[in-house]
């Protein structure tokens, strides 16, 4: 049996680190958002000749007036080309402009979000994270109405959802981080990916509570609070690694061959739910025997 | 010995199911008999806009000039016309919905395989406007106007400074040099005012009285400044040559325009409004006239229109009605007799594809209310099938890393596992292929297939919650039987409370989501629930039927060194 309460100093140490560091880049840097909630245009043009420069369309664009235009070449004489704009008129107007100036230019891709669009998007976004929340923990509460000896149960909904802020706080820093080096944007998926990592987080963290409430149902004598924690953990473990495991091989796959377009969100569930596997074993009850001997001084 | 046979029975219910589910899920193998083909071909799984290509578009609707009572109505008017433009098309299956967001009304229009995009979305925009108009006869022509006092002046000055300039050139002034100066005609100035040979009636009657029918001479100035519709003329006569009707004259002249009263209205046929429109308009389609097989497009008016036009040929027998498109006339046929069932044709010089293409706009009808785009997302095809192809392999690998690594872990546990993922998979396919015939039909969409990919993950966890579990038990002593019926009754509620919090978020997924989101977080519902039936009904079913004496004595098959955990326990 490993001691893991024993080193929870470490944990609460790496995972304080962890979060301290996401703020900050949070704080710094912010996230990177992408077209969803930012509004805009975002065009995709192929040119059958290999002439086309970079430099040539944002003459065109600016031509058409727009200054702000961020035109990145991408595969097969392809041209990102990415504008914020609140009106369609002006996306046919970049097009017979682009035409006029290449005929040979097809347009391949064409996402406009208008501006009602995108705060709405942002304001659903904003309103699914707390909804989910708050639900989790409510749900957490009631799972664990009937444990309330010796911590009572509502604690266990509060360790759950702190293990739960820590792995969307930690993910979402994360992003911040690979926005500002790898222009890496968050969008609606990213707000799907981190809805999934708290359903996950608080899926492990609950299979290893359950386990805890169990234990303290049947061990009358003796064991300690905190010893039939370790316990608990101990009997969980192989279930928490080999569930995340199995869960990571699938998101692996995805993020290796499925394809670019949901490489982000993979990449966001495969560091939530390492982070959550990690928080439900080594973090969630650390906090709740630290709360019971808090109580107990 | 029931108990024996109940367990069989239920075996075979699951492998029933089982096959029921991959002939569904795959049906290609099994062509014969041939009425299960025809069952089984319609249902196919529905592909989303990123998987198959096409366009999202999102249209904000302006329903200010319709009473807020009546926007329903308008509503499923607009998504009827937009439907019908859409069909005319070509798109197979257009999903068309309105949705109310804040206090905006709004559209959405999803184009599966649309290649054009901006074809597609004037199709949808455009509004052809279809109206019935009567003649009327032509109002009696308006006097002449008078010219006004100002005018009267500037005309009075203009003939002085003529009468000024012809007693210059009269004086001796050259006549080319003051036409280059004083002239008004800006198409001889330039020239000295020299105009060439015309022949007669090239020039208004004045003109040709001065130089056919006066005496003047060549080299002479017509001693008299002349007032034509266009002003004051002063002309001079340079060459004459040829005799009769082919008699020409060489002359030049210095004009000073005169105001002159505005023309009065050319005598033209009125059009006027009579109410009826496209809006009353049910349908439209070619037909062929019955003498000459021309093509002409029939029309259907609805009830209101029926009586409308009814009513409009009864008061217009003999004269003409006009059919407008877009303001424009396209045909005035004549009333004959009163028109009482709503039926009406109109005729033109139509090509058969002409004709195809009115009954087609006219069928489109208006808008009701006005659409502006506010958003839109648009796949290439082509990208849709990489994707596609990219995902299912990306499934694949998935799956059979989860079965390895299932059974090493788990050995023969792991092998029934895997069964289950197998027996899972299957269902999913089905239950996707089969909602595409009830009306909660599923749209598969990539991030639905990285849902589908993740919820194998998931659905393994039940088992493997339930595997350490017995193993645990058997750990303790327990018969693997006992200890797998131990493992299944204790894991079940850590399965069931796990499960919920994951059933919550998918849930808020779908209740805010849009697209992506939603895709996604449907068939992680989906999964998830069916996961959980697999994982337990199914791999228990499966084990409770398999595992017999045999296991006992082959606990090896079931969990590696048993002894030692027993020896361990011991020492303990």
């Amino acid at each position: 049996m490993y001691n893991i309460l024993g080193k929870r100093k470490y944990f609460y140490i790496f995972s304080g680190t962890l979060m301290l560091f996401s703020v900050i880049a949070l704080s710094v840097w912010g996230l990177k958002y992408g077209l969803d909630f930012t509004g805009g245009t975002l065009m995709e043009v192929k040119s059958e000749k290999s002439e086309v420069k970079s430099d040539d369309i944002k003459k065109v664009l600016v031509d058409a007036g727009i200054n702000d235009a961020v035109v990145s070449p991408s595969q097969d004489n392809s041209f990102l080309i990415r504008y914020a704009n609140s009106s369609d008129e002006k996306n046919q107007e970049v097009l017979a402009k682009l035409k006029e100036k290449f005929p040979d230019v097809q347009n391949t891709r064409l996402d406009y979000i208008g501006p009602s669009i995108s705060s709405e998007l942002k304001s659903k976004a904003i309103w699914a994270l707390l909804v989910a929340v708050i639900g989790i923990a409510a749900y957490v509460a009631y799972a664990f109405r009937k444990v309330s000896r010796p911590v009572e149960s509502w604690k266990y909904g509060v360790g759950a959802v702190v293990a739960l802020v820590h792995d969307v706080l930690i993910t979402v820093g994360i992003f911040a981080i690979l926005g500002h080096f790898l222009n890496i944007e968050v969008d609606s998926s990213f707000i799907a990916a981190l809805l999934t990592i708290l359903g996950f987080s608080v899926h492990d963290t609950i299979v290893v509570y359950d386990r805890t409430r169990e234990n303290l149902l049947k061990s009358g004598s003796g064991e300690k609070f905190d010893e039939t924690v370790n316990r608990s953990l101990n009997e969980t473990m192989a279930r928490s690694i080999n569930t995340s495991l199995t869960v990571l091989i699938t998101l692996l796959a995805i993020f290796l061959f499925g394809g670019a377009s949901i490489k982000t969100f993979t990449l966001a569930l495969l560091i939530g739910i390492t982070f959550g596997t990690y928080s439900s074993i080594f973090v969630a009850s650390a906090l709740i025997v630290d709360w019971w001997k808090w109580d107990k001084r | 010995m029931s108990t024996r046979r109940k367990i069989w029975m239920k075996f075979f219910l699951v492998v029933i199911l089982f096959l029921v589910a991959v002939l569904v899920a795959w049906p290609k193998p099994i062509q014969k008999p041939a009425f299960v083909g025809r069952i089984l071909a319609p249902l196919k799984i529905n592909l989303g806009l990123d998987l198959q290509g096409g366009i999202h578009l999102i249209y904000k609707v302006d329903t200010s000039n319709v009473e807020s009572a009546k926007v329903p109505d308008a509503l499923s008017g607009l998504q009827d016309v937009i439907e019908r433009r859409v069909n005319a098309f070509g798109v197979a299956e257009p999903l068309i919905e309105t949705s109310k967001s804040g206090g905006e009304q709004r559209l959405i229009v999803e184009l599966a395989g649309v290649r054009d995009i901006e074809a597609a979305k004037s199709m949808i925009k455009e509004t052809p406007l279809l109206e019935f108009k009567r003649m009327e006869a032509p109002a009696e022509p308006e006097k002449t106007a008078e010219l006004s006092d100002e005018d009267k002046k500037y005309n009075a000055d203009q003939q002085k400074k003529a009468e000024g300039l012809l007693k210059q050139v009269q004086g001796g002034a050259d006549f080319s040099e003051l036409a280059k100066q004083d002239s008004e005609d800006p198409g001889s100035k330039g020239q000295g005012g020299d105009l060439g040979f015309v022949k007669r009636g090239t020039f208004v009657p004045e003109f040709d009285k001065v130089l056919f029918d006066s005496d003047l001479q060549p080299g002479q100035i017509y001693p008299q400044v002349i007032e034509s519709q266009f002003g004051y003329h002063i002309i001079k006569l340079l060459e004459v040559r040829g005799d009769g009707d082919n008699k020409e004259v060489h002359s030049q002249h210095i004009l000073l325009a005169k105001k002159t009263p505005p023309a009065p209205e050319q005598a033209q046929p009125t059009f006027v409004e009579t109410g009826l429109s496209g809006k009353n308009l049910k349908s439209a389609d070619v037909q062929f006239m019955s003498q000459s097989g021309k093509p002409e497009v029939g029309i259907e008016f609805d009830s209101e229109g029926t009586k409308m036009f009814a009513d409009l040929t009864k008061a217009n027998i003999g004269k003409q009605i006009a059919i407008f498109l877009d303001g424009q006339v396209i045909s005035a046929p004549t009333v004959q007799t009163q028109i009482t069932d709503g039926k009406a044709v109109i005729t033109g010089n139509f090509s058969l594809d002409e004709a195809k293409q009115l009954a087609r706009r006219l069928n489109e009808g208006a808008l009701p209310m006005p659409i502006t785009l506010i958003g839109q997302q648009s796949v290439e095809a082509s990208l849709g099938m990489i994707s596609l192809t990219q995902s299912l392999k990306a499934g694949l690998i998935g799956i059979i890393l989860v079965m390895i690594f299932m059974i090493l872990y788990y050995r023969f546990l792991g092998v029934v596992a895997s069964g289950a993922l197998i027996i899972y998979s299957s269902l999913m396919v089905a239950i996707f292929k089969l909602s595409s015939v009830t009306p909660w039909s599923i749209t598969l969409t990539l991030a639905g297939i990285a849902g589908f990919i993740l919820s194998v993950g998931m659905a393994v966890d039940a088992n493997i919650l339930i595997f350490e579990r017995t193993k645990e038990e058997i750990r303790k002593g327990r018969s693997v039987r006992s200890a797998i019926d131990e493992g299944f009754r204790r894991a079940w509620p850590s399965i069931r409370d796990s499960n919920i919090s994951s059933i919550i978020t998918s849930l808020i997924l779908i209740w805010f989501g849009t697209g992506f989101v939603k895709g996604f977080a449907i068939t992680l519902l989906l999964g998830v629930l069916v996961s959980m039936f697999t994982a337990i009904v199914i791999t228990r079913t499966i084990l409770t039927a398999v595992i017999g004496e045999w296991a006992e004595r082959k606990k090896g098959w079931i969990i590696a060194s048993v002894k030692q955990e027993n020896n361990e326990k011991d020492v303990n």
